[in-house]
């Protein structure tokens, strides 16, 4: 260690740029809102949002308390969350109370079995975010937990019944 | 088909990767293009709450002690000097009676002298002589501790023969060497310093009260007024001797001559009652056997009462922490349900969203 130089300085966590945190992440955020959304064109107008955001509050992102992959999915998650929000006011203003849920468009999740497809496009978003952050992203479950504002008991139990209703769903499937 | 099991739903997820379209991509880099240079983030100091718990209670702990023991310490400068000054009594006490002044007639002097540890004061007491040609009225009060409450009683009441007084009144406890004796003894003014000192040769002085009044400006008035009735009796028994003198106006100043003679028999008692007063003087003399103990009080030092007031101090501070904490409990208690219940509402709404979704 040079003389003169602050503990502070060492101790600091080397901050990447919003540009290579953005390139890096991206698909892992986009992957994280198809599953959310099961919705491609809404996954993928979510994403440029949750970026937008993003660099608005860069300044706000502390490396020493998260990864940057944790704090967008942060992000992510709140933005889809205010849109399912605008779109529930907006049904109710229009009196549509059922929720058409459109069946998923062919290749949603990316290359997966028909089976595997239809079982998730039939999971609700809370039980799809869990398996997309768990499973595909691959988080931990304290960190999984974090994003997700709730305990990690709670966020392994959810993935639990997601992939125990997959497991059923699909055992469904292939006896049909 | 296989029954599909976790760990294949698991690895058939995991390959199946989402990529974003290069529309999106472009996208995202022309955002992180377009926008100006942002600022690095702030590298926070924050410190969790309970990092901030760890150091804030020991800080508030270490402050609270450090201020009781600096207005401890700084109390018991002030108590020391009010302690002084009462230990200076008690100095003053062991030591015997002080000396009193006793400059002229007309003044009335009384001396108290308490000793709480009395084997000093033995021996020492009675030093306090009445002035001689004057008319006083001594008396003493003297509480003694002794060994013997028999023994001790006796020899008073023949210390107080051997020098020509007598006892005025007895009140003895019992029969055994356990109780409480009072004495009214007389002695003469002359030999009352030496008799008080023989009866404190008797135990340990524990209280001694001398007062001494002098009353030699009353007789010598009442000795002036004396006086001029007998010059008054001459001159009317010469009146009564004249030849001229009708018997009316005879008869007047034999009434007025009698009336002299009685007011001068009256004046001459008082004069003789008071001359017997002021030759004995009075001593109340107290015999105790030494059943209870003397406490001697412990005095503090500045340390220990430095110590006894941040004790104090610290008491009281514990005492508004606790009022604090009754009356903000509640308070905390409501805002902590509120927080929760806008949490788990916040909650349910997010997840009756997420199911709708």
């Amino acid at each position: 260690m040079r003389p003169g130089r602050r503990i502070s300085d060492v101790r600091a966590v080397e901050v990447p740029s919003f540009a290579s945190v953005a390139e890096r992440h991206l698909d892992d955020v986009h992957s994280y809102l198809v599953y959310f959304t099961r919705d491609r064109g809404l996954a993928e107008d979510l994403t440029a949002e949750t970026f937008e955001r993003a660099l608005r509050q860069w300044r706000r992102f502390d490396p020493q308390r998260g990864s940057a992959r944790t704090w967008l999915c942060q992000l992510a998650r709140t933005t889809a969350l205010d849109h399912f929000r605008a779109e529930q006011r907006r049904r109710r203003r229009e009196h549509t109370y059922a929720l058409d849920r459109q069946p998923a468009e062919d290749g949603l999740f990316g290359v997966l079995s028909p089976a595997l497809e239809k079982a998730l496009g039939e999971l609700s978003a809370g039980e799809r975010e869990v398996v997309a952050l768990r499973v595909l992203l691959d988080l931990d479950s304290e960190t999984a937990a974090n994003v997700l504002g709730i305990s990690v008991t709670n966020c392994n139990t959810r993935l639990s019944r997601a992939l125990k209703k997959l497991e059923e769903r699909m055992s469904a499937d292939v006896a049909a | 088909m296989s029954q599909p099991d976790h760990d294949s739903i698991v690895n058939e997820i995991r390959s199946a990767q989402i990529t974003a379209s290069p529309e999106l991509r472009e996208r995202v880099r022309g955002l992180a293009a377009a926008a100006p240079p942002a600022a690095p983030p702030r590298q926070r100091r924050e410190l969790p709450w309970r990092r901030w718990t760890l150091v804030l209670v020991p800080a508030a702990i270490a402050v609270a002690l450090a201020a009781s023991l600096a207005i401890g310490l700084a109390d018991s400068g002030k108590k020391k000097h009010l302690s002084a000054s009462g230990g200076a009594g008690e100095a003053q006490r062991t030591e015997g009676p002080p000396s009193l002044p006793f400059t002229g007639p007309a003044q009335d002097s009384t001396a108290h002298a308490g000793t709480p540890f009395g084997a000093k004061a033995a021996g020492k007491a009675g030093s306090i002589p009445a002035t001689q040609g004057r008319a006083q009225l001594y008396e003493s009060e003297l509480t003694l501790k002794v060994k013997d409450l028999s023994s001790a009683t006796k020899r008073a009441l023949l210390r107080t023969r051997d020098f020509h007084g007598y006892v005025r009144s007895v009140d003895y406890g019992s029969g055994s060497e356990r109780g409480q004796a009072y004495m009214t003894l007389r002695v003469p003014v002359g030999s009352v310093q030496a008799a008080i000192v023989e009866f404190s040769a008797l135990g340990e002085i524990i209280d001694q009260h001398v007062s001494i009044q002098d009353v030699q400006p009353t007789v010598d008035k009442r000795f002036r007024q004396m006086q001029a009735i007998r010059d008054s009796i001459a001159k009317t028994q010469a009146q009564l001797e004249s030849p001229t003198l009708n018997a009316a106006q005879r008869t007047a100043l034999e009434n007025e001559l009698v009336a002299r003679r009685r007011q001068l028999v009256v004046l001459q008692k008082q004069q003789a009652a008071l001359q017997r007063l002021t030759n004995y003087a009075t001593v109340e003399l107290a015999l105790r056997t030494a059943d209870k103990a003397v406490v001697v009080p412990h005095v503090p030092n500045r340390i220990e009462r430095a110590l006894d007031r941040a004790g104090s101090i610290l008491l009281d501070e514990v005492k508004i922490v606790l009022y604090v904490l009754i009356v903000g409990a509640p308070l905390l208690a409501l805002a902590a349900l509120a927080f929760g219940g806008v949490r788990l509402r916040r909650r349910r709404d997010e997840a009756r969203l997420l199911a709708s979704a």
